[in-house]
């Protein structure tokens, strides 16, 4: 994979995205990542304990910024300020020993699946432990969860690994709706846009399958994309577009809401704005993206532009 | 001056090329041959290989009628060896072996073409093959091969009739994996299910419509029954009922718990040293034991249902297909031994590797990186990154890039001058 240095990255990246697009209308859908900060520990001084594989990151609207210090078995939780990140305040709970996956609602509180025990977990803004999310009204076998993405109005959209359907669960719980999964496929990951369709990621088919807000099961939305991605095993929709992690081939493929591939961002490497087994990753409305870029065990920030 | 009569001539044969755009038909007449020039005409040239050829016990119809413009075009072709059309074309024209719709197709008719097993002419053996048919199949298919030959309980339609006794060599419209028959429909042909000795070999479970090969290796094993050679203890101790509902029960083949549940019967320890770690393979997390294993008889080490990196390809097929594109293989994945590096079922370490430490894991089998390489170690913070320290996937990915070394860069100074910039230019 040839590496290209990092201040042609968001250019080439930029114009990249617009050859593909062609058309000049389509122009605009163009999209690229800037390199904004890496944060490599839980604050800024010499006892400052170091980010051990992170898998998980999630941002709110209101400047906060969790990361799954997956490794280090505890969350972290930074301060968004000026455009830089800064703080880090430690959440170390003996309910969520290996968070995986996090999200904030819209009051701050913090949910994050852990990868041990499957269990969701609440936590308080203050970094209480609030309880663990019981899902209700779901039939057939215990609930596995693998992954889980939230809405605005604090929906959850739980990827049941036990009995291949994502639960749609209310705010405490209680199943609203449940949408069947296909039997082909390992999905790994599902995301839901601001009109309530909701995504799901097959990363070794890698392809993404849609449901809109009131479909009992997912629809695929794009054919089969190896030609573009190796392991797309995170995926995000915010902005009109779907964000997908290609964890293997170590980058982010932008998609259009319809499916159409829209271009590629960042690439292999150990240097700031580089990834190296990329895992999950978040934006906030103002383009601000952050990644829990887990093999180089550190979270990165970038702005998007388009 | 030359050129003129050289183009005509060209023309002429273009010409005279026309009417066989597609393949030419045995005995076709539009060549307007002389009486008697057919086939004769051409061994007056090709005459010291033809004489040979013509001496074989298989001869081609249309070699051994003289018919040599059924396949080839005498004056100019688009295609190799005067051929009048495609290979492929040439040869279906006449033989109509490939189903129209079918459920598996040999390799080598989509491949490479026909005459990887059949002579175009003639051959000393049946079907003008290049090789007696039992020796073709296994230039390709070797590990069966030779697992057949070594096999101590043979089966009786493969030792006596070869591969073709289930097998169609072109494609199958039935079947997968070119069998005449879906098992176990193929199998039953033979093996009467309505006989009591059938039953009681099963222990009186219904499996006449079970998948035969789920248990049995069709080539021929080392163990009674033709049981692949690892069973599992309950199947090689006949206690079916220890998974499955009794025999005479309405729903006897129907396991006795789902998933993990069951399996934890007897390997409940196991399984909690498993989800002690703190990654759990996804299978594993899910309860889906058989995603991977066989629970009856399987040829591969820990009952997987087939080779690592069949098994392990079927969800990891992006990693494995990085090594075939990589011009420097790294043995493990070139052998299908992924276990050699990563856990199967779950582990404490990032990529479920088998050791915390790479130096360790490397050194495994580069034991030379141990005392004689660049520093690498817990000590040696990596330049590009203050939370890495240098190790072997600092400069290598160990399933290949599209460079040499397995180097994540194209050049030896592009990997170096990333970590020792003042040597960059």
């Amino acid at each position: 994979m040839a590496v290209i240095p990092f201040r042609k990255l968001a250019l080439r990246a930029a114009g990249a995205a617009l050859l593909l697009a062609g058309a000049p209308a389509a122009r605009s859908q163009g999209i690229a990542l800037t390199f904004e900060q890496a944060v490599y520990a839980d604050g800024a001084d010499k006892d400052a304990k170091a980010l051990k594989a992170p898998r998980g990151v999630a941002c709110g609207e209101t400047g906060g910024v969790v990361v799954a210090d997956t490794g280090n078995g505890r969350l972290v939780r930074y301060a968004l300020r000026e455009g830089r990140l800064s703080g880090g305040t430690e959440i170390k709970l003996p309910q969520l020993t290996y968070p995986v996956s996090v999200e904030l609602d819209s009051k701050g509180t913090i949910l994050a699946l852990d990868g041990k025990t499957r269990k969701l977990v609440r936590v308080a803004p203050n970094g209480t432990f609030q309880g663990v999310v019981e899902v209700r009204g779901a039939s057939g076998t215990a609930v596995l969860p693998s992954s889980f993405a939230i809405d605005a109005a604090d929906n959850l959209y739980v990827l049941d690994a036990a009995t291949r359907r994502v639960l749609v669960l209310g705010p405490g719980g209680a199943m609203t709706r449940q949408v069947e999964l296909p039997k082909e496929g390992v999905f790994t990951d599902v995301a839901v846009d601001a009109s309530g369709t909701v995504y799901a990621v097959d990363a070794v088919g890698v392809a993404v399958w849609s449901a809109e807000k009131t479909a009992p099961a997912f629809k695929p939305l794009t054919k089969g994309m190896k030609d573009k991605m190796s392991f797309p095993s995170r995926i995000l929709a915010k902005k009109g577009r779907l964000y997908l992690v290609d964890e293997h081939g170590m980058g982010i493929v932008v998609l259009g809401i319809d499916g159409s591939y829209q271009g590629r961002q960042l690439s292999l490497g150990w240097k700031e704005g580089f990834v190296y087994y990329p895992d999950q990753l978040c934006m906030t409305d103002a383009g601000q993206v952050f990644i829990a870029d887990r093999d180089n065990n550190r979270v990165q920030y970038f702005t998007s532009v388009k | 001056m030359r050129t003129a009569p050289l183009l005509l001539v060209c023309a002429l044969a273009a010409a005279a090329a026309l009417p066989v755009a597609g393949a030419a038909g045995p005995n076709d007449a539009r060549w307007k041959l002389r009486p008697g020039a057919q086939g004769k005409l051409c061994l007056d040239c090709h005459t010291g290989q033809f004489q040979d050829v013509l001496k074989k016990a298989s001869v081609h119809t249309p070699v051994r009628t003289g018919d040599c413009v059924g396949c080839h075009n005498p004056h100019a072709a688009q295609h190799a060896k005067l051929l009048a059309d495609d290979p492929s074309k040439t040869c279906f024209a006449c033989h109509d072996v490939v189903p129209k719709a079918p459920k598996s197709t040999h390799k080598p008719i989509s491949e490479k073409g026909c005459v990887s097993c059949h002579d175009p002419h003639a051959s000393n053996f049946k079907f003008n093959l290049v090789k007696a048919q039992g020796d073709l199949c296994a230039s390709c298919h070797k590990g069966i091969a030779e697992g057949a030959a070594k096999a101590k309980v043979k089966h009786g339609p493969l030792a006596k009739n070869g591969c073709g006794a289930c097998h169609n060599p072109h494609g199958s419209a039935k079947a997968t994996k070119l069998l005449s028959n879906e098992v176990p429909g193929l199998c039953v042909g033979c093996h009467k299910v309505d006989r009591p000795g059938f039953a009681a070999k099963h222990f009186n479970y219904p499996v006449a419509k079970s998948r035969c090969t789920s248990c049995h290796d069709p080539h021929g094993s080392n163990k009674k029954g033709m049981l692949y050679d690892r069973v599992h203890a309950p199947v090689a101790k006949g206690m079916c009922s220890q998974c499955h509902n009794p025999a005479g029960s309405p729903a006897a083949l129907a396991t006795r718990q789902q998933g993990v549940a069951l399996c934890r019967g007897c390997h409940n320890q196991a399984v909690n040293g498993m989800m002690d770690k703190n990654q759990i393979h996804r299978p594993v997390a899910e309860g889906s034991c058989l995603s991977c294993h066989n629970p009856h008889a399987s040829p591969a080490k820990g009952m997987l249902k087939g080779t690592q990196l069949q098994v392990c390809g079927t969800c990891h097929e992006d990693s494995i297909k990085r090594q075939t594109l990589s011009p420097t293989k790294h043995e493990p994945v070139k052998d299908g031994n992924c276990t050699a590096c990563h856990e199967a079922h779950s582990s404490n370490q990032s990529l479920m590797f088998v050791k915390a430490d790479m130096t360790e894991m490397c050194g495994a089998c580069h034991d030379w990186l141990k005392h004689s390489s660049h520093p690498m170690g817990a000590k040696l913070t990596d330049p590009r990154n203050k939370n890495l320290h240098v190790d072997c996937l600092s400069c290598h990915r160990a399933h290949g890039t599209e460079y040499k070394h397995m180097m994540p860069y194209a050049s030896t100074s592009d990997l170096c001058t990333k970590c020792h910039e003042k040597f960059s230019r």
